[in-house]
C-alpha cells in the first residue's frame, strides 16, 4: 500500500513522522507534493525519506491512499487538478477543516462514478503518536476503507469513526485543543518563573503535570471532578489556586473557546459551500504555483448576479480555464 | 447502640425553640421514651408542641438538669453564660452537656461548667426540624469516645451526624448552617427564571423546590460525585449544557466558594467575639 500527501506542510509532516515512527508504513512508500519547495516541512519530509515532487498528479499516480493535506480553500483547486487521474483504487482522505464530504464528492463525481472519499479531523500530536483523530465515511467508501484509515490513524494515537456532523465540534475540541494546551503551558511556566523557577525547568514541569494528569484521566474510571477533589487537600494550596481559577471564569473560557473554534469551522464550511471565494482570499504565491502546474488553468466565472470571482465547486467540464 | 440503654436514657432540653424541637423529634423516633424527655423554658409559649409529643415540660432549668443524663443547651448564644451559671452546681460527672449555641466555644462552656464536666459542642442546621439535618459535633476535653457515640446514636434520625475537631464547626456553619440559605436563594432564582420564561409563579416555586429536593436526594443516595451526576444530565448539545455554560460564565462556582468562605470567617469572628465577651 502506498500513501500520498497533497500538501507538504505541518499536517503532512506530522502524519508522516507519526506513521514512520509507528512502523505502519515505510517512508519510501510515501509521496508528498507541494508547489513550494522552500517550506521547512518539505526538507523535513525529504530527510525522513519521503519522495517529494511538485506535481500533484505524480503523487496521485504513485498512491493508493491519498491524503488531502492542504488548506481548506485550496481543496477545490486540487480536486479539479487531480480529478482526471483518480482511479477506482484511490481512497481520498480529506483532512481539511470544514470541507464536507459531499462537496468533495460533488467535485469528483465529474470524473468518476464512485469516488471513495473519507473525511478526517486529526491533530498535531500525531507527530508523537498521541494524536486524536475522528473520521467520517463517504458515500462510496467501503467498510474496509474505514478500517484501513483507522489502522493508519490508530498507529499515531486515538482514532474513532463519527457521524460527519460531529466533526466541527471535534475540530473545536481536539483539533484546536493542543493550542489551548500550549497557551496554558506557556502561562503555567510564567507562573513558575514568577515564583522563582528557571524557565526550562518550569516548562518541563508544567508539561509533565498536564501530561500526567491527562494520562491519569484516560486510565481512570473516575470523573475529572473526582480526580480534582483527590488533589485538593482541605485548606491546602491547590484548593486556593482552584478558587482563583474559578473566579477568573476558567471553565467558561474553555467552553467558549471550544465553541468559538467549532462555530468558525462551520463558518468556513459555509463560505466554501456558498461556492464563491475571491482570488484575494487565496494566498497569491500558492495560487500562482498551482496555476503553473501543467494542465491547470483558471477562468473567471460571472454568475447571474454579475459577481465575478473564482468558482470553487461549480465547474463543469475539464478543469478551470485561465481568464485572458 | 444498645436500644435498652437508650430507652432508659433521660434527655433534657434547656430552651424550647425550633432547634430543640427538631432534635427532640429526631430523638423520639429512636428508642427514647417521651416520658424520659423534659423541656424547660421560661414561658409556656413554645412548650405546647413538646407536650403534644408526650414530653414533660417545666419552667425550671435546674429541674431539667436534675432529671436528665444528657442535657441539650438550646438557648440563644448570649443567654448561655446565664443559663449555665444557673445550673452549674447541679451538673455532675454523669451528665453530658450538649450546647447547640452558635459561636460558643468548648473553652467557654468548660469554663462555665464544673471542672471535668463532659461538654460537647453541636452545630445542627435548620432542616433538623424535618429530620433532614446536617449535624457536626466536637467533643470537649473530658468527653470520651463513648459520649460521642451516645450522641451520635441519639441524633442519627435527625439527619446526617458527623464528628470533627472544633475548628470544623465554623466551616460547617458556613457550609451547612448558612448553606441552607444559599440553596433557598438558588431555588428562588430558578423559579424566577421560569417566571421570566412564562410560567406562573406558584407553580414555578413548587417545581423549583421539588427539583432541589429531588436533586439532593439523588446526590445523597447515589453515592456519586456531583460532577458525575451533572455530566449524566448533560446530553450533547442539549438544554442542560447550554444552561450550565451560562452559569459558568456567571462565575457561580467561584461565588459559591466565596460565600462559604465569608460565612465561615464570620462564624470564626463571632466565636472570637463571644469568647472575649464571656471572659468579661
Amino acid at each position: 500500500m502506498s500513501v500520498g500527501f497533497i500538501g507538504a506542510g505541518q499536517l503532512a509532516h506530522a502524519l508522516v513522522k507519526g506513521f514512520t515512527a509507528a512502523g505502519v508504513i515505510t517512508a519510501h512508500r510515501i509521496t508528498a507534493s507541494s508547489p513550494d519547495t522552500d517550506l521547512p516541512t518539505v526538507s523535513g519530509l525529504r530527510k525522513m525519506g519521503v519522495s517529494l515532487t511538485t506535481s500533484n498528479k505524480e503523487t496521485v499516480n504513485k498512491s493508493d491512499v491519498l491524503f488531502l493535506a492542504v488548506k481548506p480553500h485550496i481543496i477545490p483547486f486540487v480536486l479539479d487538478e487531480i480529478g482526471p487521474d483518480i482511479e477506482d483504487r484511490h481512497l481520498i482522505v480529506s483532512c481539511a477543516a470544514g470541507v464536507t464530504i459531499s462537496s468533495i464528492e460533488k467535485k469528483l463525481l465529474q470524473y468518476r462514478t464512485a469516488p471513495k472519499v473519507m473525511r478526517c479531523m486529526t491533530n498535531t500530536p500525531v507527530v508523537v503518536k498521541e494524536g486524536a483523530t475522528v473520521y467520517a465515511t463517504g458515500t462510496h467508501a467501503e467498510v474496509e476503507d474505514g478500517k484501513l484509515l483507522e489502522q493508519l490513524m490508530a498507529s499515531v494515537g486515538y482514532c474513532t469513526e463519527v457521524e460527519e456532523d460531529l466533526i466541527d465540534a471535534v475540530t473545536g475540541l481536539s483539533g484546536s485543543g493542543p493550542a489551548y494546551a500550549f497557551t496554558a503551558l506557556d502561562a503555567l511556566a510564567d507562573g513558575g518563573v514568577k515564583m522563582g523557577l528557571p524557565r526550562r525547568l518550569a516548562v518541563r514541569l508544567g508539561a509533565q503535570a498536564l501530561l500526567g494528569a491527562a494520562k491519569m484521566l484516560l486510565d481512570s474510571e473516575q470523573h475529572p471532578g473526582q480526580l480534582k477533589d483527590n488533589v485538593c487537600s482541605p485548606g491546602g494550596a491547590t484548593i486556593h489556586a482552584l478558587h482563583v481559577l474559578e473566579s477568573g471564569g476558567f471553565r467558561s473560557l474553555l467552553i467558549n473557546a471550544v465553541e468559538a473554534s467549532c462555530i468558525r469551522t462551520r463558518e468556513l464550511q459555509s463560505l466554501a459551500d456558498q461556492e464563491r471565494i475571491s482570488p484575494a482570499a487565496i494566498k497569491k504565491t500558492t495560487l500562482d504555483k498551482v496555476l503553473q502546474q501543467p494542465g491547470v488553468t483558471v477562468s473567471g466565472v460571472a454568475n447571474g448576479n454579475g459577481r465575478s470571482g473564482l468558482s470553487l465547486f461549480n465547474n463543469r467540464g475539464s478543469g478551470i480555464k485561465k481568464k485572458n | 447502640m444498645d436500644p435498652e440503654m437508650d430507652s432508659q436514657l433521660k434527655i433534657g432540653f434547656i430552651g424550647a425553640g425550633n432547634m430543640a424541637f427538631g432534635i427532640a423529634k429526631g430523638i423520639l423516633s429512636g428508642n427514647v421514651l417521651p416520658v424520659n424527655v423534659k423541656v424547660g423554658a421560661p414561658s409556656s409559649r413554645n412548650l405546647g408542641r413538646f407536650q403534644e409529643l408526650g414530653i414533660s415540660v417545666t419552667h425550671s432549668n435546674v429541674e431539667v438538669v436534675g432529671s436528665s443524663d444528657v442535657v441539650f443547651v438550646a438557648v440563644k448564644p448570649h443567654l448561655v453564660p446565664q443559663v449555665l451559671s444557673e445550673v452549674s452546681q447541679h451538673v455532675t460527672d454523669r451528665h453530658v452537656i450538649v450546647s447547640v449555641a452558635a459561636g460558643v466555644t468548648l473553652a467557654t462552656l468548660e469554663e462555665l461548667l464544673p471542672e471535668n464536666s463532659v461538654a460537647i459542642r453541636l452545630m445542627p442546621n435548620l432542616p433538623c426540624v424535618v429530620q433532614e439535618g446536617a449535624l457536626l459535633f466536637a467533643r470537649g476535653s473530658h468527653a470520651k469516645q463513648e459520649d460521642g457515640a451516645l450522641l451520635r446514636s441519639l441524633l442519627h434520625r435527625c439527619g446526617l451526624v458527623e464528628e470533627g475537631p472544633e475548628a470544623w464547626i465554623d466551616i460547617h456553619t458556613g457550609l451547612s448552617g448558612s448553606g441552607v440559605a444559599f440553596v433557598y436563594l438558588f431555588a428562588e432564582a430558578l423559579a424566577e427564571g421560569a417566571v421570566k420564561m412564562g410560567m406562573p409563579s406558584a407553580l414555578a416555586h413548587s417545581i423549583a423546590s421539588q427539583t432541589v429536593l429531588g436533586a439532593g436526594r439523588l446526590l445523597r443516595d447515589s453515592g456519586k460525585h456531583p460532577a458525575q451526576l451533572r455530566s449524566e444530565v448533560c446530553t450533547p448539545g442539549g438544554t442542560t449544557i447550554y444552561g450550565l455554560h451560562t452559569l459558568e460564565q456567571g462565575g457561580v462556582r467561584a461565588s459559591t466558594i466565596s460565600a462559604v468562605e465569608s460565612a465561615t470567617e464570620r462564624a470564626r469572628e463571632l466565636g472570637r467575639k463571644s469568647a472575649a465577651g464571656s471572659r468579661k
